[in-house]
């Protein structure tokens, strides 16, 4: 079985390397998509600080959202341990991601054993924009929480407003229930995700919870919309002091969601080569920009539009990884589920670094 | 390889008085005068001051609440960017590539994080082992945790409680054990809002001082060459003095380190009930052979506190500046809180800086007093520099002090104290001494047989540039630094204690991770190979 490819013609890994080295050694401005573990990404970063170049997760939209919660706002949270085990009110807002859906379904099938230990009830913030929440919601027994026609955004800032006894022009269904819940839970967290709705609704989401703070207690526990790009942005932000969009010019780092989008600069043609890994598997380059590729990707065939195809494993089931797990809230060593022959990203990262002139190993 | 310093003046006051000799370094490691036999490099260090390579034993450098600051505060860490450099990564604004730059630089060469979440030590070890040249250490974090607090109530055996420390302790891969506002974490999440030292936690009915105690007693027992590390309750708070000294008093004829000690340096005198009670506390110290502690000194300008005393951090939210803030209710000894704050030169800021000040200089002994800005929460490490200088020069302290707040100055003894720092001190407080301290034993001196971790400075009537660009530094002998910049890159190690795990424990702890996180206890823990570099860790023996 072939692992490496020019063009579409199947060649030797070493070709394959010496090949993707020349072009990111001819590149003016190589942009990365990144798809990988802690190692994976650490060693992507090191290359396209070397390079010059800009990076993002395949995730990055979304991921840009979640960055920007914390670096415009923050907010109060708690791990899905502590929830699991403190806290007898659970309030899911918006909607969560399928990858988290087991997470959540584990805490309805167990008992809190600290705090006020009462039995687990489920409230559901859904908003008109938000339509697939609700069928994962009634599975979990949650009181939705809705106004008709409102946006997430929208429910958010009437509950808030509820909560402080301001009136407000629509209402909130189940809304004095869900007060009496607040008022007899030690600890409520509310659960959400960058996918769970807009900007605004997350940082009103916080106001809310720092409302409830001014008397009780109340946090909450953010599931990444995708565990790997969270992970990602946590390993940047250690390299190089910044979560992505980050790029580098003159070996300093630059943070900014702008200026560093990849898919734009591959639009504009601002970057003329483009390293896009995808370690998930099926799937496909996104369209739109004629720059050079090199594919990093688990596939047994050469990725359509690719210069250099080099097939990778998937971390955690190929080979050991480093991955950010939602489960426990930070980092987590995984075992091969299904160990494989395949190489890892970092090594071919490494090895690219080494084919290129200068030959200079990475630091990771 | 044979390495030879010569023409300077050597301080290492553990091996005798100052003088004028030469250092030799064979492989990595100080050696005695090879008569006879020519060196492979000689460094002719006349004119320079050379000193065993610092320790720093309390500063925030890396682990999921650094990382959080990062992410809260990207136009913090551009602002600290330098000017571009032909190295890996190293200007990489508040990276773990510039903090091992920054501190090489400086002539550190051995940095401990004090804060290491139990649940999070992966991330901790993964952000250590990127921070290059520089060996690196961690304190686990014990004290807020349902598992300990449990034993406590339950009143099981103190070897069960010495069986989980070890535990966690090994399999953390920590070097000491740390404990923060003992009680305070866990009663906070259920809305108790101030914790002292005889409060009680209402889930275990346990208050602070008994979880103190019972952890010093157990690090203690375990022969854990560093003492309980202790972030006392009330940081920050007006009448603090009170709680350190009843913290102070409380380490009962046992080893305990007090961290950041500045920072309860208060009382509640004055206009505005907020004073120096720096004298007392320096007393209190002089008066127990059995405590050492950190300063904590404030610098003036823009920082950010992390801090895992969330109780603490979450009352700070209305000072934060820029007004945004994460508070985390982590996993028992996890969480903590992000708030980033200017020290200015006001009266809060000026009584702070003098504060520190007072400490450092009025407590006697150098041997237990340490040199630290708890950075970056009294200031980031590189203020080190400048406050070399005001430890060694009573003018520097005057010319300062005529910028700031007259009227809090005035409520401390600063003025008045006219103590300067020797060279010898400088080496005890940040070299032998922390050494000693953390029960590192092949460093912190330039005897023979000691690991060659070297620090050479320009001798020069400005202190704080003498300290700020070492003249030549060697990490393990190999030369890393020359006139202040990084001229090569190594990766040092991460220093931890491995005692061996207790079985029995072992299986509790499966059991209790299944029964409460519903997990498998190999989602908490890790293999040395996760951390992708070779040999991350160096073990450090116990004590007998
Ligand atoms: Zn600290």
């Amino acid at each position: 079985m072939s692992v490496a490819w020019v063009g579409s013609q199947p060649v030797s890994l070493t070709d394959a390397i010496r090949n993707a080295a020349k072009l990111l050694g001819s590149s003016r401005c190589p942009v990365f998509t990144l798809d990988a573990d802690v190692h994976g990404t650490r060693s992507a970063i090191a290359l396209a600080e070397r390079l010059g170049g800009a990076y993002d997760h395949a995730m990055g939209e979304v991921l840009a959202r979640e960055v920007a919660l914390f670096t415009d706002h923050g907010g109060m949270f708690t791990t899905p341990g502590e929830a699991r085990r403190r806290s007898s009110l659970i309030v899911i807002v918006g909607d969560i991601p399928a990858a988290h859906h087991d997470l959540l379904q584990a805490w309805a099938g167990s008992q809190p054993d600290l705090g006020d230990r009462h039995k687990r009830s489920w409230f559901h913030i859904d908003g008109a924009d938000t339509p697939r929440a609700a069928t994962f919601a009634r599975k979990l027994k949650a009181t939705p929480l809705r106004a008709e026609g409102q946006s997430l955004g929208s429910v958010l800032g009437v509950l808030r407003a509820g909560l402080q006894n301001r009136a407000t022009a629509v209402s909130v269904s189940n809304f004095d229930r869900f007060r009496k819940a607040l008022a007899g839970a030690l600890f409520p967290v509310f659960v959400f995700s960058g996918a769970s709705g807009e900007a605004p609704g997350l940082v009103m989401l916080q106001g809310l919870i720092a409302d409830l703070n001014k008397t009780g207690r109340a946090s909450s526990v953010f599931l990444p919309a995708d565990d790997d790009a969270w992970g990602t942005a946590l390993t940047s932000l250690w390299m190089t002091g910044f979560p992505p969009r980050t790029g580098f010019s003159n070996s300093l780092p630059s943070y900014d969601p702008g200026r560093w989008d990849i898919q734009r600069m591959i639009r504009d043609k601002e970057a003329d080569l483009h390293v896009w890994m995808s370690t998930r598997g099926g799937e496909t380059p996104p369209k739109g920009g004629r720059i050079a590729l090199i594919s990093l990707s688990k596939t047994d065939a050469p990725t359509p539009g690719a210069k250099v195809t080099i097939s990778v494993g998937k971390p955690g089931i190929d080979h050991d990884a480093v991955s950010y797990s939602s489960r426990i809230g930070t980092f987590r060593a995984v075992p091969a589920g299904k160990p494989s022959e395949l190489p890892n990203i970092s090594s071919i990262i490494n090895r690219l670094a080494e084919a290129l002139p200068g030959q200079r190993a990475l630091p990771c | 390889m044979l390495i030879r310093l010569t023409g300077g003046e050597v301080v290492d006051p553990v091996n005798g008085a100052t003088s004028k000799r030469d250092v030799w370094i064979r492989d990595g490691v100080l050696a005695d005068a090879a008569k006879g036999e020519k060196p492979d490099e000689i460094h002719d260090v006349s004119g320079c001051i050379v000193m065993a390579g610092a320790i720093d034993i309390h500063s925030h450098i890396g682990g999921g609440n650094v990382n959080t600051a990062r992410l809260l505060l990207p136009e913090h860490h551009r602002a600290h960017q330098p000017r571009p450099a032909n190295t890996p990564l190293s200007n990489a604004g508040w990276s773990t590539f510039q903090t091992g730059t920054l501190y090489a630089q400086m002539g550190f060469t051995t940095v401990v994080e004090p804060a290491m979440p139990p649940y999070t030590a992966l991330h901790t070890h993964l952000e250590l082992a990127d921070i290059p040249i520089i060996d690196k250490a961690t304190l686990a974090i014990l004290g807020n945790d349902d598992f300990t607090l449990s034993l406590l109530r339950n009143n099981k055996s103190t070897a069960m409680l010495d069986d989980y420390i070890a535990w966690v302790v090994g399999s953390t891969r920590a070097l000491g054990v740390k404990v923060i506002n003992a009680g305070a974490a866990a009663a906070f999440k259920e809305n108790v809002r101030s914790f002292s030292l005889d409060d009680v936690v209402p889930e275990y009915g346990l208050s602070s001082r008994k979880i103190v105690k019972s952890l010093q007693a157990s690090v203690n027992r375990l022969g854990i060459p560093h003492p309980l590390h202790v972030h006392a309750n009330n940081l920050g708070i007006a009448g603090s003095a009170d709680t350190a000294a009843a913290t102070i008093a409380a380490s009962e004829g046992v080893p305990m380190h007090l961290a950041h000690l500045q920072f309860y340096g208060y009382g509640t005198g004055g206009k505005r009930k907020f004073s120096s009670e720096a004298a007392r506390l320096a007393e209190a110290v002089n008066g127990n052979p059995d405590v050492t502690i950190d300063i904590g000194q404030v610098m003036f300008g823009q920082t950010v506190t992390i801090s895992s005393d969330v109780m603490r951090q979450f009352s700070a939210i209305g000072n934060a500046n820029p007004k945004k803030t994460v508070i985390m209710d982590g996993d028992g000894n996890g969480g903590g809180g992000i708030v980033p704050y200017r020290y200015k030169q006001d009266y809060y800021g000026s009584l702070q800086w003098a504060v520190g000040l007072e400490l450092f200089l009025l407590i006697d002994d150098p041997w237990r007093v340490f040199f630290t800005t708890d950075h970056p929460n009294g200031a980031p490490f590189t203020a080190y520099p400048e406050l070399f200088e005001l430890l060694m020069s009573s003018d520097a302290r005057d010319a300062k002090s005529t910028e700031l707040n007259a009227t809090a100055l005035g409520m401390t003894t600063l003025a008045s104290v006219r103590r300067e720092y020797t060279l010898e001190e400088i080496a005890i407080m940040t070299r032998a001494a922390p050494a000693k301290l953390l029960g590192l034993k092949d460093r912190g001196h330039l005897g023979t047989g000691a690991i060659a971790d070297v620090a050479v400075y320009r001798k020069g009537k400005d202190i704080a540039k003498m300290f700020r660009e070492a003249a030549l530094v060697f990490k393990n002998g190999d030369l890393v630094v020359k006139n202040g910049k990084v001229t090569h890159y190594r990766f040092g190690k991460t220093l931890r204690l491995n005692p061996p795990p207790d079985k029995a424990m072992v299986k509790r702890m499966q059991a209790f991770h299944e029964e409460r996180y519903g997990l498998s206890l190999d989602w908490f823990t890790f293999p040395d190979s996760a951390i992708h570099r070779e040999d991350p860790f160096a073990e450090v023996p116990w004590n007998s």
